[in-house]
């Protein structure tokens, strides 16, 4: 079953029955749910079965068949639907299920795609390896002793044992990249404003979007083509059209790729080394490259972070006991609110709250928040200059999968691993990471940037990295 | 004692449509509790603000209705408080000072005082536009007793002009005046309808010479602008005529006892966190310009007066027609239609409005005025000399008040020429009765007024013009 994904849809709707396909990722789940936990919710294999048996009866009438048809597909948990539970990882949303769907999910059901269950997640999407989540860590199938990355964690291990065939994660710093690196699979973060954010629970709003992971790059492309286009519902949507994204791979000569000093070094050095072979086979192959440097990204991660946190301590304030599952017990209002907030909370939330309130605090706000805009909008000047000229190469995380524990004391020490991931969501631009191979058996993935709304030139490149490493749809076994 | 009277008018754009940011209605008059409700403004997770176009164009054109600098663009910004009624815990709102920009910064009102018939002006500082909050209804016992509160969301979301004016006001009555005039300024603009319960709140900040500025908060109607500020320029007058100091504080006007009294202290000065909210780009203005000015030049109360009086209407009159909008644009479209001015202001301004009053109809329900092709057709009747003013007055005004849309033939009364025979044949049946009459029975006069009207059928008749007829005729005999 290690076939790409857009190949089943295409089998199924030659013809080809998808309960079969049901029934092939069931096992998996089987087989590999219990060590992963990749899961908060799955929804119950009888209700697949009958979606498969539904589209079934659908494809021998002859009617419209979806793009996706009969393809599982996992969804972060952070991402709203009306039949599963939507927590956010947070004990605050534990059993909360929302009135309405979110409107990529509404676009994945209607090309008939199948959805498998949601997906574990550090609480609102806050942290690097999964293990935030206010119910379990999520284990890297790769090694059950690593972590997946974070926070689309549970997304890139359930696409990494064959969970699922696609998947909905999120990306407010590096959220899809981060466990595609960890988990030798893709996660491509589009462009600010392609993919509606309606129905996504917020954590930073003007850096995040609802991000399409697989296992290869044609299967992301295939994603990002049906949950991509404008929505009415999200006025931070472009008003673009439904991306179409050609899947066949960059011509090696036509390619100039810009080698950013700053998102280059400072990575392990079986990165370091995995990234520099890639980089040499694209040269030798007609490739141009060009190094330079943007010292103002030393600045990325505090401005990103500052940013992020006063965003998400005022989206967080609506959670209050009053129209979610974690009650207060008092009768006074304010201590109501405080007890709701301090049972429903896990730590890093509050940590995060605590910094973003007071980045935007009265006296503090000019010299936290109101700076990091503007470091914001230099680091998105200097981008996209380079960007216009070049695809960035770059690293897509320092380190490889860390131990499960290994980085949860430090915050530090955790938020660095977005070291090289946050310069897209500052400054808006799409970015790809894929797998470039294993070192000891654990994956190394590779990051590339291009400009806004250049999703297809992200494609093109994938596919031929693909051809160059022969690393597509790998699976843990 | 001088005073210095600044107000902060919050105005419910009750005629926008829908609520600021979702399809919700934007008036919840008679609703069911929590049910004009969705799930962007009762802020669930996820969904998204997007803003209702038809709002901004309105505030727009109450912002060149009052001469403001228009920006060039607006910016919305989140208002941090906790509060059980605001359901996000922020309320979206334009704080210039954290980079809000909002719809009109330095204006001018001019409103005209009718006690001394002269135009005057007051600045504005600034308009915002907002979003207001769900009410919180309090059990048995009120705020301070009751231990249930109950929340009604269906108010959460609906537009709210905030209009600052700078404390250029120096009287009491001058205050309701500016207020009085920049609901009917709104309601001409069809942003909003001030009667409605609860479409408008008055917050004024009053000092006295030698004393320190006073705010009087939750003033409801316009009537009690001028109690409020009345009770408070007393009030701050005897204090320092005593030798006592008026320190700076927020009071809280109680209509029910006609006074204002302390608001509790807050401990510390509230931090609300403001920064501009990351799901609302900012809104350039420049397109919904043509409209908006249309809508602000074809609406302006002041020159309907202007133009009213140029027919030469009397200000009085002219100006009981410009504050029921109904009647004044009933009376433009009869005159341009060729109704004589000065009997159709007389007409509507005075007589048929007496009669709405009379029958408690709302004078500001169009439905509630006759056509103007009937008024055109009464004031031709009466030109033409074929019925006095007080006919129509006395016979055809009091009908059409019952039913502004009955046909005009069957309200009018018979005419002179026709009656003749129709008398002339009652007076020959009624021998005795006429004989009585002769011989001095006053009361024989009524049997015949009454016999002719029967005779006459259904026909509308003016009594007095019968016995009249009669008179004439016996006189003869
Ligand atoms: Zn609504």
């Amino acid at each position: 079953m290690s076939r790409e994904a857009w190949r089943v849809a295409e089998e199924i709707r030659a013809g080809a029955d998808p309960s079969r396909h049901v029934e092939e990722v069931l096992e998996r789940i089987e087989r590999w749910e219990g060590a992963v936990k990749a899961f908060i919710s799955l929804d119950l294999p009888e209700a697949l079965r009958e979606r498969a048996e539904r589209l079934e009866r659908k494809i021998r009438k002859g009617e419209r068949v979806g793009k996706l048809a009969g393809l599982l597909v996992s969804v972060k948990d952070n991402i709203c639907t009306s039949w599963l539970p939507t927590t956010a990882g947070s004990r605050m949303l534990e059993g909360y299920v929302s009135p309405y769907n979110a409107t990529a999910v509404e676009r994945v059901l209607q090309e008939d795609a199948i959805i498998v269950g949601k997906t574990n997640l550090d609480e609102f999407a806050m942290g690097s390896t999964t293990e935030l989540s206010a119910f379990w860590p999520t284990r890297n199938p790769w090694d059950l002793e690593r972590v997946p990355g974070g926070s689309s964690g549970g997304s890139a291990a359930s696409l990494a044992y064959g969970g699922a065939d696609l998947s909905l994660g999120s990306d407010t710093g590096g959220s899809a990249r981060l466990p595609a690196a960890y988990t030798a699979t893709v996660g491509l973060k589009p462009t600010y404003g392609l993919v509606s954010r309606y129905g996504l629970i917020p954590y930073g709003n003007s850096l995040e979007q609802i991000s399409p992971m697989a296992r290869s790059v044609r299967d992301v492309a295939l994603l990002l083509e049906v949950i991509g286009g404008w929505d009415p519902k999200d006025a931070t949507a472009l008003r673009v059209e439904r991306p179409r994204l050609d899947p066949s791979p960059a011509e090696p000569r036509a390619l100039r790729l810009c080698l950013v000093k700053e998102m280059v070094e400072g990575a392990e050095e079986p990165i370091e080394k995995l990234f520099w072979n890639t980089i040499h086979k694209l040269s030798s192959e007609g490739a141009q490259l060009e190094e330079l440097s943007i010292p103002l990204l030393s600045k990325a991660l505090p401005a990103y972070y500052t940013i992020a946190f006063a965003e998400a301590s005022s989206n967080l304030a609506r959670y209050a006991g009053i129209f979610y599952p974690t009650k207060g017990s008092s009768g006074s209002w304010e201590k109501y609110v405080g007890e709701a907030r301090a049972r429903g909370f896990g730590r890093e939330v509050k940590r995060r709250i605590l910094m973003g309130v007071y980045a935007l605090s009265e006296g503090f706000r000019d010299e936290f928040y109101v700076a990091a805009t503007k470091v914001r909008r230099a680091i998105r000047d200097e981008v996209l200059k380079v960007v216009k000229r070049c695809v960035i190469a770059a690293q897509a995380s320092p380190i490889l999968p860390p131990k499960i524990g290994e980085r949860l004391d430090d915050p530090l020490k955790l938020y660095y691993m977005d070291m090289y991931t946050v310069i897209a969501n500052l400054a808006g631009v799409p970015a790809l990471v894929q797998p470039l191979g294993f070192s000891q058996g654990l994956p190394i993935g590779i990051q590339w940037m291009a400009g806004p709304l250049e999703e297809s030139k992200l494609i093109s490149l994938g596919l031929l990295v693909e051809e160059l490493t022969g690393i597509k749809g790998a699976m843990a076994e | 004692m001088k005073a210095m009277i600044g107000l902060e008018i919050h105005v419910q754009m009750t005629e926008a449509g829908s609520k600021l940011f979702c399809d919700c209605k934007a008036n919840y008059r008679g609703m069911e509790p929590n049910s004009n409700i969705c799930p962007v403004c009762i802020g669930l997770p996820g969904a998204l603000p997007v803003v209702n176009k038809r709002s901004v164009e309105l505030a727009l054109a109450a912002s060149l209705a009052f001469n403001c600098h228009v920006p060039d663009y607006i910016v919305f910004t989140r208002k941090h408080y906790f509060y059980p009624d605001l359901p996000k815990n922020y309320q979206i709102s334009m704080y210039e000072r954290a980079g809000g920009v909002p719809i009109c910064r330095g204006g001018k009102v001019r409103y005209l005082d009718i006690h001394s018939w002269e135009w005057k002006e007051c600045r504005l500082r600034r308009i915002n536009i907002e979003e207001d909050p769900g009410r919180t209804i309090y059990g048995e016992g009120g705020i301070l007793r009751s231990s249930e509160a109950y929340v009604d969301y269906n108010r959460s979301g609906v537009p709210l002009l905030e209009i600052i004016t700078e404390p250029d006001l120096k009287s009491a009555r001058e205050a309701r005046q500016l207020v009085e005039y920049v609901l009917l300024v709104l309601e001409y603009l069809g942003a909003t309808n001030p009667r409605l319960e609860g479409a408008f709140r008055v917050d004024a900040n009053v000092s006295v010479e030698g004393g320190e500025r006073v705010e009087v908060k939750n003033i409801g109607s316009t009537l009690d602008v001028e109690k409020a500020i009345n009770f408070e320029i007393m009030r701050q007058s005897a204090i320092i005529s005593s030798g006592g100091k008026v320190e700076r504080e927020t009071r809280h006007w109680d209509a029910e006892r006609g006074s204002t009294r302390p608001l509790r202290q807050k401990e510390q000065e509230e931090d609300y966190l403001y920064f501009p909210d990351p799901d609302l780009p900012a809104i350039a203005l420049r397109d919904m310009l043509p409209k908006a000015k249309a809508i602000a030049s074809s609406s302006d109360p002041a020159a309907l007066f202007e133009k009213a009086i140029s027919l030469g209407v009397q200000r009085e009159l002219a100006w009981s027609m410009v504050t029921a909008r109904p009647s004044l644009m009933l009376y433009l479209e009869a005159v341009e239609r060729g109704a004589d001015p000065q009997l159709a202001a007389r007409i509507i301004a005075v007589d048929y409005k007496g009669e709405l009053r009379e029958r408690e109809k709302d004078p500001h329900d169009p439905a509630n005025w006759p056509s103007a092709d009937t008024i055109v057709e009464l004031s031709r009747l009466m030109k033409e000399g074929a019925y006095t003013y007080d006919a129509i007055k006395g016979i055809v005004l009091p009908k059409l008040a019952e039913n502004p849309a009955a046909d005009l033939k069957l309200l009018l009364p018979q005419r002179a020429e026709n009656l003749e025979q129709v008398i002339e044949e009652v007076l020959k049946r009624e021998e005795r009765a006429v004989k009585d009459y002769l011989s001095g029975k006053a009361q024989a006069l009524n049997y015949l007024v009454g016999a002719v009207i029967r005779a006459a059928g259904k026909r509308a008749l003016d009594p007095r013009a019968i016995r009249e007829a009669i008179e004439r005729r016996l006189a003869k005999k």
